[in-house]
């Protein structure tokens, strides 16, 4: 072996790195100052903000040949954090950060979100007095060059429970709608995630929200629905089966197939060209159908097309006879849609 | 090259066909931005036809490529959505890929000095990926591209995973990558074993030695063996060599062409070569060199890549002027797509 030699280079960096935490966050937060007010020397303060980040960050996660620090000094790195305000000022200086520190604020961050004492989360509890925190996040979708490091910070943030109900009660989580649908594909499907997140992760806090916003929200979900992407279209349409089918949104589900509007859209992306669209409109039409107390206009909708949607589902996707449920599924619908009879008229 | 480009679908104009990928995913073509006259490859992935899951690996993919910056590893310029298609906007890697230099041009191996240029920079590119806890888990030569100046560009980065996992870098990771039949040949005995042990980032390091075999020999180590036999020899440490007059023995894998084993039974690879290899391949992770350690091996002390297209001739790079004319392939691309959009018996409902 040549090479067992020069085996033995350390990277200077991880070498002799005695500062301590105190000292580590005064070098960032002076650095961080430094750039913000954007003096002539640019350039030797985003290095400095790079390399004291890239100490932070090693001092949490270790590296492929050094452990983390200790409880105790990862505990005052974090306590150093919340006091110089420092969180907030990388995040809001994220754009004036070279790439990969940038990529380092959000590992340190997402590290010291995570930490716990007992079963309390003091970074959680921080964050919720500083909640300009997740609103400069959220913001950080307008933002091309910063808005995929934001959107791994939101979805670490979404995780709990606290956090997730300031965003989404903000008037900023309906930004999402619109970030969901830019053309960049990366950013939107990040921004997607997010969003899915948001509306997920917390079932009562979501079933909750949505009920309450419930106007609000469904118009602009109409947008997505009718979006011209086909990706936006796509899995929006599949998030709301599975959001109208939580058994948690009952009462939002009940109010959703209520309307004939909603059930007239279903029924026409049912006839869309792609058939992935096809077979998620199948799941939420079902819906409507399975309803045992149909609205008389939902009612109907569905008389006036009774013949057609018999026919219509007896066609429908033939091809996946594997797929047992679906089938079931599709069984029972033309049964009911067979079966159904006028409300008698009083 | 302008270093930002849109995600405006109707700047770029399709001139041809390229060929597949991800296994059939995704068609890969040559197309001209508008705008800036500079030729770009488009990566196009028919959604319509995949599943959830393998959309999820398409967003993924694109999504880290975005969060990469290294020299040595290819960049996604931009990514959009047009009709039911993802969209990634690609330089042009004009020479294709290592696998297709051998295939058109070197059935018994890339010259040696051209390959001392890919490694180096292929393990730089390791090395950038490593050090950002990224284990690239599908190092082969169909994923090393060169470019019409020689830049080399390593890409294939659907596959691979992160060290670090709950807020600590993973001493062992134990993830088995789900899609990976098409690499098995190249992957490490560690991470094949699937075994308590786990694996880390040397892992790659195993794979760049299965790759410079690869490129030396004109054909993957094991190419021909059933998969558990495969496993098998790497487990108890058997591993691909180079070959040449050092190691050739009669009957030794080779493409079977008499011409092509008398080259490879008479040539002489340097020693240095050999033991870059011997260290890729140690069994013994503990053993096996970093891929930071690997850059200062002497094999690769001498070689830059801008000399890379005269070491490679008669292999020819795509350029403007010499796009593959493949008009008709390319109609028939674009009708069979047009087909999947026919509507059958379109229904109208009475509202």
């Amino acid at each position: 072996m040549l090479l067992t030699s020069s085996v033995s280079i350390k990277m200077p960096l991880f070498g002799k790195s005695q500062k301590s935490p105190a000292e580590v966050v005064k070098a960032l937060k002076e650095a961080v100052n430094a750039l913000e007010r954007g003096d002539k020397k640019v350039e030797k303060a985003q290095e400095d903000v790079s390399k004291n980040l890239l100490l932070i960050k090693n001092m949490l996660y270790g590296t492929s040949d050094t452990e983390p620090q200790t409880d105790i000094i990862v505990a005052q790195l974090a306590q150093e954090l919340y006091n110089s305000n420092l969180l907030l000022m990388l995040i809001q200086n994220l754009n004036r950060i070279e790439f990969e520190g940038k990529k380092d604020v959000a590992q340190v961050f997402n590290n010291i979100l995570r930490r716990q004492i007992g079963t309390r989360s003091p970074t959680v509890e921080y964050i919720c007095t500083k909640p300009e925190i997740l609103f400069t996040l959220m913001n950080g979708y307008e933002h091309q060059d910063i808005a995929l490091n934001c959107g791994t910070m939101l979805r670490e943030c979404a995780r709990y429970e606290a956090l997730a109900k300031i965003m989404l009660h903000s008037e900023d989580f309906f930004n999402f709608f619109r970030y969901v649908e830019v053309s960049t594909f990366d950013i939107a499907s990040d921004a997607f995630s997010t969003f899915k997140e948001l509306l997920t992760r917390h079932k009562m806090l979501c079933a909750d929200f949505l009920e309450l916003n419930y106007d609000k929200v469904f118009s602009h979900y109409q947008r997505l629905l009718n979006s011209e992407n086909y990706v936006t279209r796509r899995q929006s349409l599949k998030l709301l089966g599975e959001l109208l089918l939580d058994r948690h949104n009952f009462t939002v589900m009940t109010r959703y197939i209520s309307n004939p509007d909603n059930l007239k859209l279903m029924m026409n992306m049912l006839k869309e060209k792609s058939r992935n669209i096809q077979f998620e409109a199948f799941h939420v039409f079902k819906v409507f159908v399975a309803n045992p107390n149909k609205p008389k206009p939902i009612l109907d909708i569905l008389l006036r097309n009774q013949d057609k949607l018999v026919e219509f589902l007896t066609k429908f996707h033939t091809d996946r006879s594997e797929d047992e449920q679906f089938n079931d599924e599709k069984a029972y619908l033309i049964k009911q849609i067979r079966e159904l009879k006028a409300l008698p008229d009083h | 090259m302008p270093d930002w480009y849109d995600t405006d679908a109707s700047n770029y104009e399709i001139c041809s066909f390229l060929g597949h990928s991800m296994t059939n995913i995704a068609t890969v073509y040559i197309a001209k931005h508008i705008p800036s006259r500079t030729l770009v490859t488009l990566k196009k992935c028919y959604v319509e036809k995949l599943t959830r899951e393998e959309i999820k690996l398409v967003q993924d993919e694109i999504i880290l490529m975005r969060q990469l910056n290294h020299r040595n590893i290819l960049p996604c310029l931009a990514s959009f959505v047009t009709g039911n298609e993802i969209v990634s906007v690609l330089p042009l890697m004009g020479y294709g890929s290592c696998n297709d230099i051998l295939m058109r041009h070197f059935p018994t191996g890339i010259p040696e000095a051209a390959i001392a240029c890919i490694l180096k920079a292929v393990i730089h590119a390791l090395s950038y990926l490593h050090s950002k806890a990224i284990i690239h888990r599908a190092i082969r030569a169909s994923h090393i591209l060169i470019a019409a100046d020689g830049h080399i560009c390593l890409s294939g980065l659907r596959y691979s995973c992160l060290i670090v996992e709950g807020g600590r870098w993973q001493r062992k990771v134990h993830s088995f990558p789900s899609t990976t039949a098409a690499n098995l040949n190249w992957l490490s005995p560690e991470l094949l074993e699937q075994n308590l042990e786990g694996y880390n980032e040397k892992s790659d390091v195993y794979s760049l030695g299965v790759t410079a075999c690869e490129l030396a020999n004109g054909i993957v180590p094991y190419f021909d063996t059933p998969t558990t036999l495969m496993l098998a020899e790497k487990v108890r440490g058997n591993c691909p060599h180079l070959i040449d007059q050092t190691t050739y023995i009669c009957g030794d894998e080779g493409s079977g062409d008499d011409e092509c084993l008398r080259v490879m039974a008479e040539r002489k690879f340097t020693d240095s070569f050999h033991d870059l290899v011997e260290s890729c391949l140690e069994r013994d992770v503990t053993h096996r060199p970093t891929s930071s350690q690997l850059l200062l091996h002497p094999f690769l002390k001498s070689c830059h890549h801008s000399s890379l297209p005269d070491l490679i001739i008669p292999a020819a790079p795509f350029t403007a002027f010499t796009l593959p004319d493949n008009k008709e392939d390319l109609e028939s691309i674009m009708a069979s797509e047009r087909m999947a959009w026919l509507e059958l018996e379109p229904v109208s409902w009475d509202f």
